[in-house]
């Protein structure tokens, strides 16, 4: 073996090391029992190991409480960005008019600003509007930063459907909304299931907008739920690591099918990290 | 006739279909932000009605020394994470390049930690680096490197270098599959070319792979930059911004003003002190995109 591929491989190697290491750590702090993680006992490998942590998670904390906002929040605000953002991205690709490359121009910088700096800003207008503490805050909140997200990944997708299928359908008697709808839209299937998918994982994963905006502690989210998460047992990481586990979960099965999206995606600059 | 007609048609459709884009955004992005602006130039107390105070806000935050540490502290952690996410994510890019079987397995493994939820990521790192039960500390005593305990987040320097590898760790895998894509369009001929001039490895990357790669390079640095500098799970969840400010910073600190003080006024200035300057990597982005799409 050549000198720089050997160094490559070990490069590699320590690389993939560092990338698994935590995510070991998680899974098998999952699997051990209280004793084993107060007294640091088979730190490395969990044997003999338990599922009671998973089936604390569900008997006796409200996990499936938080995995139930959750999910209804994501998919609710991922439903309401699609078709607001799809329908962007058909005018701002397929439709010409005054004042597009303007509208285009806005979308890309509010797809750039940073929750970061947002938070207390909405925040500050969802208690004038008289409408926290409700998952439909968060509903109306997520698509702040995923219609520009859409808009900006579908705008692609669209580019690349020849237009000449949808003139042909004019051709033939169709009206512009029918084109979109019955030739475009179906084309275009894999991108808006992929920009779903996207919203879904950003939405589930979504911390500081849930954090802020919602106190009451039935209406938690998951990522929000981990955070706050204790028990009174001293060694509770073995409840939180089991916790973590499932939380990744879906988004890893999601992850399994988009990330051939993300390498294309990367590219075009439209997700970011 | 008719084709005026259709003119105007697709006209009012094109604005029918952005209008729910436009008024989402007029009424959730742009009414939040600048009602934040005039918040920021007034002063509130708990059971009186908001006035104006001018640049009072933005005066106060100057001179307090808290916010100082924090505009420092956020330099610090974005410049640190940053540097070092592009040099791990170029070793890795450059590491893949050549693999042909399992490329694609390998990427998609290392992209795992950026699909993984923040907060299950920081709290990890927060288990992992526990002073008496997390693997790091027990895995150092294990070979001998230490014989007690690092105090990873106890100590102010050691915390905010705890938090920057977290975020390391979530993000360098994003930087090396982007710098790897953008390196599988650069054409083989310009290798083969060089390597006839007796070029070795350190000079084509310098030479060819490095300029190739360069508005990849810059945009995935200038949104991580917007992104880390504005961070606030890491940090919120691993240390609360300690021990002291330590690691306090601009999304944390506006947490503290707004959220826990309830002092609107500072809290709207802190967070949109770095607006300035993300203002500007906005910008930047945005032309490099428009450049790459011609």
């Amino acid at each position: 073996m050549r000198p720089a591929t050997l160094a490559r491989w070990i490069v590699l190697a320590l690389i993939v090391l560092v990338v698994f290491v935590p995510m070991y750590w998680i899974l098998v702090t999952s699997f051990k029992t209280g004793r084993q993680i107060l007294l640091s006992e088979r730190i490395y490998v969990p044997w003999p190991f338990t599922i009671d942590n998973y089936v604390y998670l569900f008997q006796e904390s409200r996990f499936a409480l938080w995995i139930r906002n959750s999910a209804i929040t994501a998919t609710a605000s991922t439903l309401l960005s699609l078709v607001i953002g799809a329908a962007g991205a058909y005018s701002l690709t397929r439709l010409s008019f005054p004042g597009r490359r303007t509208f285009g121009g806005i979308v890309l910088i509010t797809y750039l600003v940073p929750p970061g700096l947002m938070f207390i800003p909405l925040y500050r207008t969802f208690i004038q509007m008289g409408y926290t503490d409700s998952l439909g805050t968060l509903i109306l909140a997520y698509p702040t930063f995923l219609v520009p997200f859409v808009t900006w990944l579908l705008m692609g997708f669209f580019r690349s459907i020849p237009r000449e299928l949808e003139e042909a359908a004019l051709v033939d008697g169709a009206t512009r909304l029918q084109a979109m709808v019955r030739v475009v839209l179906p084309l275009a299937a894999p991108g808006l299931l992929a920009a779903g998918l996207f919203c879904f994982t950003l939405s589930w994963n979504e911390f500081l907008y849930a954090l802020i905006f919602i106190g009451d502690d039935s209406l938690k989210t998951l990522p929000v739920g981990l955070s706050e998460f204790v028990v009174s047992d001293f060694a509770f990481w073995g409840q939180l690591m089991a916790a973590a586990a499932l939380a990744s979960l879906p988004v890893i099965v999601v992850y399994i099918y988009l990330h051939k999206y993300m390498v294309q995606g990367l590219t075009a600059g439209a997700v970011k990290g | 006739m008719n084709a005026l007609t259709d003119r105007h048609r697709e006209r009012l459709l094109g604005y029918a279909l952005i209008a729910p884009v436009a008024i989402f955004l007029a009424g959730l992005v742009a009414y939040p932000f600048l009602s934040a602006i005039y918040l920021s130039l007034t002063e509130k107390i708990v059971g009186y009605p908001a006035h104006f105070v001018g640049l009072k806000n933005y005066e106060s935050l100057l001179e307090s020394g808290r916010f100082r540490i924090v505009a420092w502290n956020s330099a610090a952690f974005t410049v640190g994470s940053i540097v070092v996410k592009l040099v791990i994510g170029m070793a890795m890019a450059l590491a893949l390049h050549h693999v042909v079987r399992g490329n694609q397995f390998i990427r998609g493994i290392l992209l795992l930690p950026w699909v993984i939820p923040t907060v299950v990521i920081a709290l990890t790192w927060k288990w992992l680096m526990d002073l008496f039960r997390g693997l790091i500390n027990v895995a150092l005593i294990d070979v001998g490197v230490v014989r007690s305990g690092v105090h990873w987040l106890g100590d102010p320097t050691l915390a905010m270098v705890s938090v920057i590898m977290a975020n390391v760790w979530r993000g360098f895998p994003f930087f090396g599959v982007s710098f790897l894509a953008a390196m599988q369009t650069v054409p083989q001929e310009l290798y083969d070319a060089a390597a006839v001039d007796g070029a070795g490895g350190w000079h084509k990357f310098w030479q060819i792979t490095l300029p190739s790669i360069k508005g990849v390079v810059a945009v995935v640095t200038l949104l991580s930059t917007i992104v880390t500098l504005n961070d606030f799970n890491i940090v919120y969840i691993m240390t609360r911004g300690g021990p002291g400010a330590a690691t306090h910073i601009f999304a944390t600190y506006s947490y503290e003003l707004g959220i826990m003080s309830q002092r609107w006024g500072l809290a709207m200035a802190a967070s949109l002190a770095s607006l300035p300057l993300v203002a500007l990597l906005i910008v930047a982005v945005v032309r490099y995109l428009h450049r790459e799409e011609e």
